[in-house]
């Protein structure tokens, strides 16, 4: 028994898609051929990481241990006080971001001032830093604070945007005036989401002051090198660990205040979604 | 109660007496502890990096050269041919980085699921594992490889391959945590095995926001690439720690403007197609 | 006094919301506008309070004209009336009494609100404002986790905590069922009658209407269709209103019971 196979409808073509792949081959292979790596020894990577994990984690020793930590407590330091005072300019800066609480052309600018600021990584930034404040960590610290001010304000202004515009009705209908109508309009919206993002931008900001050290900006970053550089694999293994574990353990704890902190004292009743997720890009 | 009865005109209109309000609950214990815990912290930490308002004041306040470098910066240090095959060699890294560490990062993002792998000890492994990568910042990867491997670009590629799997890898994974679980069931009562179930029911459910992530990984990697050089792994890192030995802030300032000029356009691009991907 | 003389209201894409208007509301009045969506009943009331301005025309409220009064003299007028919302525009996360207390922001001096260091006086003032509507004991509890009838219970307390001399009502009870819009209904027919308020409310429901006002107002496409006390309103006059005969949908009574 055959019945005709029925003729299915022309498959759509979707330009889009196609370009997009197309776009990406091209790009990959223009790299690939292009970098002037030694593949060769792509090969021999694997077994070279092994002996360099031996060498690490086969000689560490405990005395390291009081050195290393007060140096990964001063890149935490670095981390929090960089994100503090980035977020002292962020706050305000973001409201001039939101196009929902200023113009179009006031909004505008602001947001390029955080492009520029977000454009520059930290290390980058701390170079600057450090013939102003010498090889300390307050060089890093303003790294760390001028970096962060762009993406803090991104993150910010993306939240005062998604705010009810009724409650700002209501100000306005009340006679409050601009700056009333932040603080009572505006404020009690967003400052649960601008305390979480904060503590957030401070887990993200560990990471770049564990490697500031690289550059003489203070932090764990530089005995590390150092450790490598002379070859003292042992600690550089510990140090290793240390970062490891000293950024999982502040992950843990914030993680679980931002979550507390967004979700308010009713969460039990689940009535408050959490309206974001933290770990989204930043578009 | 001795509050007057709220339909009492009396006590609006002639405020005899105002009503009582209920007593304020006091403050929960956990604001409480937030707020003392951020005091304590900031005083600590102020304290550890010697942190105070007059030095950052005197500091700023004092000429130095590397801000009148950027005042003025050497805008065709890019074309330079040193400058240039490093700049270009710094988006190849960030290209390549991107392409292997996310393509990984698919498969290890679907092994920390519950439906993707089902064994436990299997699925611990995989999360330790991501959340131990994901803890190592990218300079850090680069001063691993390049002890290692070696000093060159073969260092930088490897650390933004491991950087790239980490951050690719637990955005995927959050998103993962919330697909419809329908199409899941549905492969699994056709008699799908594993890998089908995931390929046909899972993997076209995140495709979008995988790509958009994989974008998202790509505009950061151009800007880690930059910095990799500062520790040999090649690009144009390099020049600009050259340039910083030998204190030519213009030139260090030309090249860094331009590098970033390039990378807000890249990420412009890259922004407008994640739009058109979600 | 509220009096419109030829006020019209022009959106900018060109939707004419309401057109030459002339219109006189006296002290204490209780005047209840109905009107299809779409008729100009919000841009009414909202042109009271300046929210919405007028494209021509004039509009006295209080002795001023408010087309002509600059950014400072408008929050001096709106502090005067108070304003209840269809959603209650209400800021969940905080307090039923810090809402409450955003009525004073325009009577407390800046700073004060910015800190928020209200004085006793204003949180007197908030108090009475919560037991008039009968929820003080829901001073401390979040915005967000009260029922709708409560939640518009203290958007009522927001505005009489302004100390008004007018209460504009944008459709109060449209998100509300229908015994808790009755309750709402009859808090502002009260605060109405006992502190001599001006009360203007928007509504749908013609049962509503018909039962609260002294005085209706019938808008159409605009403009003015009717003007009368509560008792002159029958079905031809609302089906000049409406431009068709009545429906289950506009009475609250039947729409209920469908």
């Amino acid at each position: 028994m055959s019945t005709p196979v029925p003729t299915l409808p022309q498959k759509p073509v979707d330009r889009y898609k196609w370009f997009f792949t197309a776009g990406v081959v091209a790009v990959t292979l223009w790299s690939a051929l292009g970098l002037d790596a030694k593949w060769s020894r792509l090969l021999e990577a694997p077994a070279d990481l092994w002996t360099l994990g031996r060498l690490m984690f086969t000689n560490m020793e405990i005395a390291d241990l009081p050195d290393l930590a007060g140096a990964m407590w001063e890149s935490v330091s670095i981390a929090w006080m960089g994100t503090l005072i980035a977020s002292v300019f962020a706050i305000p800066m973001s409201f001039l971001a939101a196009e929902n609480l200023v113009g179009r052309p006031v909004a505008w600018v602001t947001r390029q001032v955080f492009n520029l600021l977000r454009a520059i990584p930290e290390v980058i930034l701390a170079l600057v830093f450090i013939p102003v404040f010498g090889l300390t960590p307050m060089a890093g610290v303003m790294a760390i604070g001028v970096g962060s001010i762009g993406t803090l304000g991104k993150l910010f202004y993306e939240i005062i945007e998604g705010i009810k515009d009724e409650p700002l009705e209501a100000s306005d209908a009340v006679g409050a005036s601009r700056l009333q109508r932040l603080r009572w309009g505006v404020l009690p919206q967003v400052s649960p989401e601008l305390a979480s993002l904060v503590l957030y931008r401070f887990e993200v900001n560990i990471r770049a002051s564990a490697v500031l050290g690289v550059v003489g900006a203070g932090g764990i970053g530089g005995d590390l090198q150092q450790a490598l550089l002379f070859k003292d694999f042992g600690t550089a293994g510990l140090g290793l660990i240390i970062i490891v574990v000293g950024t999982i353990a502040v992950d843990t704890v914030s993680g679980a205040v931002r979550r507390r902190i967004v979700s308010g004292p009713t969460s039990g009743r689940g009535k408050h979604a959490v309206r974001f997720a933290v770990t989204a890009p930043a578009s | 109660m001795t509050a007057p009865s709220a339909t009492d005109p009396d006590a609006a209109t002639l405020g005899r007496q105002a009503p009582t309000l209920p007593p304020k609950p006091g403050p929960s214990w956990f604001a409480i502890g937030g707020t003392i815990g951020a005091i304590v912290m900031t005083v600590v930490t102020a304290r550890s990096v010697g942190f105070s308002f007059g030095d950052v004041w005197s500091n700023l306040g004092r000429p130095n050269s590397v801000i009148e470098g950027a005042l003025n910066p050497d805008w065709g240090q890019i074309w330079s041919d040193r400058s240039r095959s490093a700049f270009l060699e710094t988006l190849q890294l960030a290209v390549l980085g991107t392409v292997v560490g996310a393509t990984l990062a698919l498969p290890l993002a679907l092994w920390t699921t519950r439906f993707g792998n089902p064994n436990f000890f299997l699925r611990t492994l995989v999360r330790s594992f991501n959340n131990v990568i994901r803890s190592i910042p990218d300079l850090l990867w680069a001063l691993i490889f390049v002890t290692a491997v070696g000093i060159g670009a073969l260092s930088g590629f490897l650390a933004l391959v491991f950087f790239s799997l980490a951050v690719t890898t637990k955005l995927t994974s959050d998103t993962l945590d919330g697909i419809d679980m329908g199409p899941v069931e549905a492969a699994n009562a056709s008699g799908a095995g594993l890998n089908q179930m995931l390929r046909t029911a899972v993997v076209p459910q995140i495709l979008p926001s995988y790509a958009s992530f994989v974008l998202y990984n790509f505009e950061l990697n151009l800007r880690a690439s930059a910095v990799l050089g500062l520790v040999g792994a090649g690009g144009i890192g390099a020049r600009i720690e050259f340039f910083r030995g030998r204190g030519q802030w213009e030139e260090l300032w030309g090249l860094v403007f331009m590098f970033f000029l390039v990378v807000l356009i890249v990420e412009r691009i890259s922004v407008s197609l994640r739009r058109r991907l979600v | 006094m509220i009096r419109f003389e030829q006020a019209s209201v022009t959106y900018p894409g060109g939707v004419e919301a309401v057109k030459g208007l002339d219109l006189t509301i006296e002290p204490g009045e209780f005047v209840v506008i109905v009107g299809l969506s779409g008729a100009g009943k919000s841009t009414l009331i909202r042109a009271i309070n300046g929210l919405v301005p007028l494209t021509s025309g004039r509009l006295e409220v209080n002795g001023v004209q408010v087309p002509e009064l600059g950014r400072r003299e408008l929050r001096d007028l709106r502090g005067d009336i108070g304003m209840i919302f269809q959603g209650f525009n209400l800021v969940d996360r905080t307090t039923v009494l810090r809402n409450v207390l955003m009525g004073r922001l325009h009577e407390v001096p800046l700073w004060r609100t910015l800190l928020a260091r209200y004085t006793q006086s204003d949180i007197d003032i908030a108090a009475r404002a919560l037991a008039r509507v009968e929820i003080i004991e829901k001073a401390w509890v979040r915005a967000s986790d009260l029922s709708g009838g409560q939640r518009q219970r203290v958007g009522i307390a927001r505005a009489l905590a302004q100390e008004p001399s007018i209460l504009l009502a944008d459709e109060p009870v449209a998100s509300l069922d229908p015994p808790t819009s009755h309750v709402v209904m009859r808090y502002l027919q009260q605060i109405g009658r006992e502190l001599g308020i001006t009360v203007i409310v928007n509504l749908h429901f013609l049962d509503l209407a018909t039962a609260y006002a002294d005085r209706i107002i019938g808008l159409r496409d605009g403009a003015l269709v009717f003007d009368g006390p509560g008792s002159d309103c029958d079905a031809q006059v609302f089906e000049d209103i409406y431009g068709r005969s009545l429906t289950a949908d506009d009475t609250m009574t039947k729409h209920a019971a469908l």
